[in-house]
């Protein structure tokens, strides 16, 4: 079935030229409101909606299908959820297909009460009238009956209209402005074939109701004009309506200020992109987010399309009234990117190509390093921690998460003993072995000058001095090995870096891009060129009266 | 496990296996040391080195070291004849009062090459002292073990009988022989103003006399001896320093003596006796310290003086033909300073160091500063050869000398080969120590121990 869900109208055109010649985009609603009116902005009042359509409907089944007492249950209990006086009106017409004069009459006079200027109000009351006529003429043959045998006050059954079929139920329906608050004339069609002129005198048709935009009706079956009048600088607007038995009815009307329209719509590579129309400072709210399309007046345009991450485009586009036009624009990334470092210690410090970017602590957000898109060195330091030193490429839009796992260390505590033991045994080889030389001297030139004693305390002291020295130099050529060998020697792995999935730039309106697409043509101006299936399609509709917008879908 | 083992094992090795060769450059230089210090036996603590004495016989040669003066105990080393001593004492039995036998070291020691016992002649005999050894007199011990004593004229022989049978102080019995086969021993008493000789292979003594009306009475008479042994006879000198005398007698083998006269002249005159052959002649040469000086008295001039009966000691070195020096106090080198208070001539020897066929004269300068070790003493040497020099020519010292080592208290001269080398005493610290070195050497000629 094809569902009409939305009506949105925007008229007239051409406030000058074509200004009492309404253009009527949607004049006929759905019988029954489909899942896709949820593609309204507010959900809650469409439930509610929702709620009562289900009432009504249930209701308008029972009665059909003869069930009087269980629609007029409810009709009761919607009216009792729901306060709308169709259902009052209903339920008395279920109690009335019961002869139940008196709680019909009630149902009656209780919805002349809660809706004392209903556009039916004569109507209604004429049908109290009948069923007071209809139930006191009930009451007189009943008296003489019970005279003559005695049994005064018995009442006689009442003869009430049977005439009433299910096009009797009353409709419930809801006129919404956008803005709210303009005034609103609801005319129904008492000749067939008359057309409704604004302004004209319209004798085919009735006014039933004058009120303020939202209103809710409760309207008989039946062909209606609704008339949404001159609203602060906003243009008039009108529509036909078609009013089923038994249903819930919604009409919405977006008022424009008086221009003829044209549609645009933005797509871009980039899902979810922001779009300003005419608003390079980005001063008023956004226009809307890709794929985006709406109507808007002729002329030229400047349409300025970001994602976070991408290059800011700013476009030019000139429309015509009436004229339907897509843009496609393929944004670029960045030209930098963002690193985004913690680490696995408790502080660490970061420089990319040696220039030092921060530093970032346990239990901090992650440090973020903007950089020039491209292959940079990175160096990430700790006291304690072995220096990660490596190249990462920096994405061009996009944060590119790193984590970096420092490794502590190696101690080096037992290489700096060593070598400070070595170092000591150095230090007292080379006194050992200078003094020993010195000895040595000493006692050669005695030697030489014939002087020298066999047992000569200074050759036993350099003979012991040499020996340690030289047991010192080999000690200390030792400990320096091992030393070496111990401040090279490093069991641990080297700090390493994983990098995560790269993250798209964080979007300060909240609204993030969801995909990237491939790219597509710039900018294509031939709208008949692009072909189309949507579920939901979003109709503009222009002539030389006005324009509007027909949304519709298949379900 | 085992691999810290074997790289310890390893260690070890290379480092032993390095510290050998720089311990080797040491062993090579005391392998064969220049002075060759003569162990001191455990037993001898008195003043060890005070006294020396060297005997050579049949190609070995000795060193005997006595202790201090009226102490027991002297120790024997066997130097050999090459320039391998033994340091180790063969024998410390000389003087040592065993068996409650007593004897008194004197300050001056003599060596025989030959001695002749009371039954038999003795090789290698050493006059040490008095005492008792088979009964009262000189004790003479030789390298056979053997010990006898001499007969002291009866003055010295009723002294030291008081002295034992009293227990009183020991009196000093000074010693000299000269380097002969068959040498003449010299004995004195200085405190009796006593001397008497046992003339060569006999055990008779002979008294010496001054001519009547010569009197000579001072306390150091004696404490310095001289035989020289020159051909026809014995010159013997007696020192009496404290008149700046030095008193001779001559002998021709018999147990007589007689007196030629007196040398003097210079102050402190017979400080030291030392003889040996000093020129080129074959007689041995009396060198004679002073307070100042040393000379060297040609023997044979000596000898051909004729008894005199006067009793003016009027005789002076320059007027005998031949006499050397003076030699005086002086240095080759700057580790040995401090003349002014050596004690210059504290002891004299004559060797013939560098095997030239005469001797030089070794000078004990016990006060000398070695390196800044004040008394460390060294030995000065004079070569009779150098024409006019006063000056050492060659300075021996110890090289571990310390404070008041006092090299240079006693000084011979013993046989090594065919050469001479010196043998000093250094009481202060109780040494002995052979020097086989000189400068005056010649290259080549020194052995393995000197340059």
């Amino acid at each position: 079935m094809f569902a009409l869900v939305k009506l949105v109208f925007l008229s007239p055109l051409s406030r000058v030229a074509r200004r009492a010649a309404p253009i009527i985009l949607l004049s006929a609603l759905a019988a029954a409101l489909a899942p896709s009116v949820s593609a309204q902005p507010k959900d809650a009042p469409s439930k509610r909606l929702e709620a009562i359509r289900a009432e009504m409907d249930k209701g308008q089944g029972l009665f059909v299908a003869g069930n009087y007492a269980g629609a007029a249950e409810v009709f009761e209990a919607g009216y009792a959820a729901y306060p709308y006086s169709a259902f009052l009106f209903n339920a008395g017409v279920c109690y009335q297909k019961q002869n139940d004069v008196d709680r019909a009459l009630a149902k009656f006079r209780e919805y002349i009460k809660v809706d004392p200027n209903a556009p039916d109000r004569d109507k209604v009351n004429q049908r109290i009238a009948t069923l007071e006529a209809a139930k006191a003429a009930a009451v007189v043959p009943a008296l003489g009956e019970a005279g003559s045998t005695g049994d005064a006050g018995a009442q006689a059954p009442v003869a009430l209209p049977t005439g009433d079929d299910q096009t009797s139920m009353k409709s419930l329906v809801v006129i919404e402005t956008e803005p709210d608050g303009a005034p609103l004339r609801i005319y129904q069609r008492v000749d067939p074939t008359a057309q409704f002129t604004l302004g004209a005198a319209n004798p085919g048709f009735k006014e039933v109701a004058s009120t303020n935009a939202p209103a809710n009706l409760t309207l008989d079956v039946g062909q209606y004009h609704v008339v949404v009048e001159k609203f602060r600088d906003f243009n008039a607007s009108e529509a036909d309506m078609t009013v089923s038995p038994g249903h819930v009815h919604q009409l919405k009307a977006n008022l424009s200020q008086g221009k003829f329209m044209a549609f645009l719509r933005v797509s871009s590579s980039v899902m979810g992109a922001h779009i300003w129309i005419d608003d390079k400072k980005k001063e008023r709210s956004l226009w809307g987010n890709t794929p985006h399309g709406e109507l808007v007046p002729g002329g030229k345009h400047d349409v300025l399309v970001e994602a976070p991450g991408f290059e800011p485009l700013l476009s030019s586009v000139e429309l015509e009234h009436g004229q339907q036009k897509e843009l496609e624009v393929r944004l670029e990334r960045l030209g930098y990117g963002v690193l985004r470092v913690d680490a696995t210690a408790p502080v660490v410090s970061v420089r990319v190509d040696d220039l030092p970017k921060g530093v970032w602590r346990t239990g901090t957000e992650p440090l973020d390093i903007r950089f020039d898109a491209g292959e940079h060195r990175l160096t990430v330091e700790a006291d304690g921690r072995k220096t990660f030193r490596g190249k990462v490429v920096v994405p061009r839009g996009q944060i590119l998460p790193l984590h970096v796992k420092m490794i502590p260390k190696y101690p080096r505590g037992p290489a700096w003993t060593q070598a400070i033991i070595g170092a000591a045994f150095l230090g007292a080889s080379i006194y050992a072995g200078v003094e020993s030389n010195r000895l040595y001297d000493e006692v050669k030139k005695d030697r030489e000058n014939g002087n020298l004693e066999s047992g000569d305390e200074r050759a036993t002291r350099g003979k012991w001095l040499a020996g340690g020295a030289d047991a010192g130099f080999v000690i200390a050529g030792v400990l320096g090995g091992l030393a070496t060998y111990n401040f090279i020697k490093d069991p641990l792995p080297e700090s390493s870096l994983t990098e995560d999935k790269l993250l798209e730039f964080e979007d300060p309106l909240k609204t993030r891009p969801v995909a990237r697409l491939a790219p597509q043509q710039a900018l294509r101006q031939d709208v008949a060129a692009v072909e189309r299936a949507p579920r939901l399609e979003l109709m503009p509709s222009a002539s030389t009266t006005g324009g509007g917008l027909f949304l519709g879908g298949k379900f | 496990m085992r691999s810290p083992l074997l790289r310890l094992t390893l260690l070890g090795g290379l480092t032993l296996g390095v510290s050998a060769c720089s311990w080797s450059r040491f062993d090579d230089l005391t392998a064969s040391a220049p002075v060759v210090l003569l162990e001191k036996p455990d037993s001898l603590n008195n003043g060890f080195g005070v006294s020396l004495a060297t005997a050579t016989n049949g190609g070995r040669s000795q060193v005997l070291v006595g202790g201090t003066v009226s102490t027991t105990g002297a120790a024997l080393y066997e130097i050999g004849q090459e320039d391998a001593p033994n340091t180790s004492a063969i024998d410390t039995n000389y003087c040592s009062g065993a068996n409650g036998k007593p004897c008194f070291l004197s300050s001056l020691i003599a060596g025989f090459a030959n001695a002749q016992g009371p039954d038999q002649l003795h090789s290698l005999c050493y006059a040490v002292g008095t005492g008792e050894v088979v009964k009262q007199g000189l004790v003479m011990r030789c390298q056979d073990h053997s010990q006898y004593s001499l007969d002291m004229p009866p003055p010295a022989q009723q002294l030291l009988a008081m002295s034992i049978a009293q227990n009183q102080a020991p009196h000093d019995y000074p010693l000299a022989t000269d380097r002969t086969d068959d040498p003449t021993l010299l004995a004195s008493l200085p405190d009796l103003r006593l001397a008497w000789f046992y003339p060569e292979r006999s055990t008779t003594l002979g008294e010496l006399q001054l001519p009547d009306g010569m009197q000579v009475d001072d306390p150091s008479f004696g404490r310095s001896l001289a035989v020289l042994a020159v051909a026809g006879g014995r010159v013997l000198a007696i020192g009496v320093s404290g008149l700046s005398q030095v008193l001779l007698w001559k002998t021709e083998g018999d147990a007589s003596a007689h007196y030629i006269g007196c040398l003097g002249g210079h102050s402190g005159m017979g400080r030291a006796l030392a003889a040996g052959r000093v020129n080129a002649d074959a007689n041995d040469d009396l060198v004679i310290s002073d307070s100042n000086q040393v000379r060297a008295i040609d023997g044979a001039a000596l000898f051909q003086l004729s008894e005199t009966t006067s009793t003016e000691c009027d005789l002076a070195p320059s007027d005998l033909a031949g006499t050397l020096g003076p030699w005086e106090c002086g240095s080759t080198t700057s580790d040995v300073s401090g003349c002014e208070s050596s004690d210059f001539g504290a002891a004299l020897a004559v060797g013939d160091l560098d095997g030239d066929g005469d001797g030089e004269v070794i000078v004990g300068a016990p006060r000398m500063s070695v390196r800044g070790q004040e008394k460390a003493g060294a030995l000065l040497v004079y070569d009779a050869e150098t024409a006019g020099g006063s000056a050492p020519v060659d300075v021996r010292f110890m090289s571990s000398a310390e404070n008041g080592d006092e090299l240079g208290r006693s000084i011979v001269a013993p046989h090594a080969g065919k050469r001479d080398i010196i043998a000093a005493g250094a009481p202060g610290h109780g040494k002995a120590a052979l020097f086989y070195c000189s400068s005056l050497i010649p290259h080549g000629a020194a052995g393995s121990r000197c340059p």
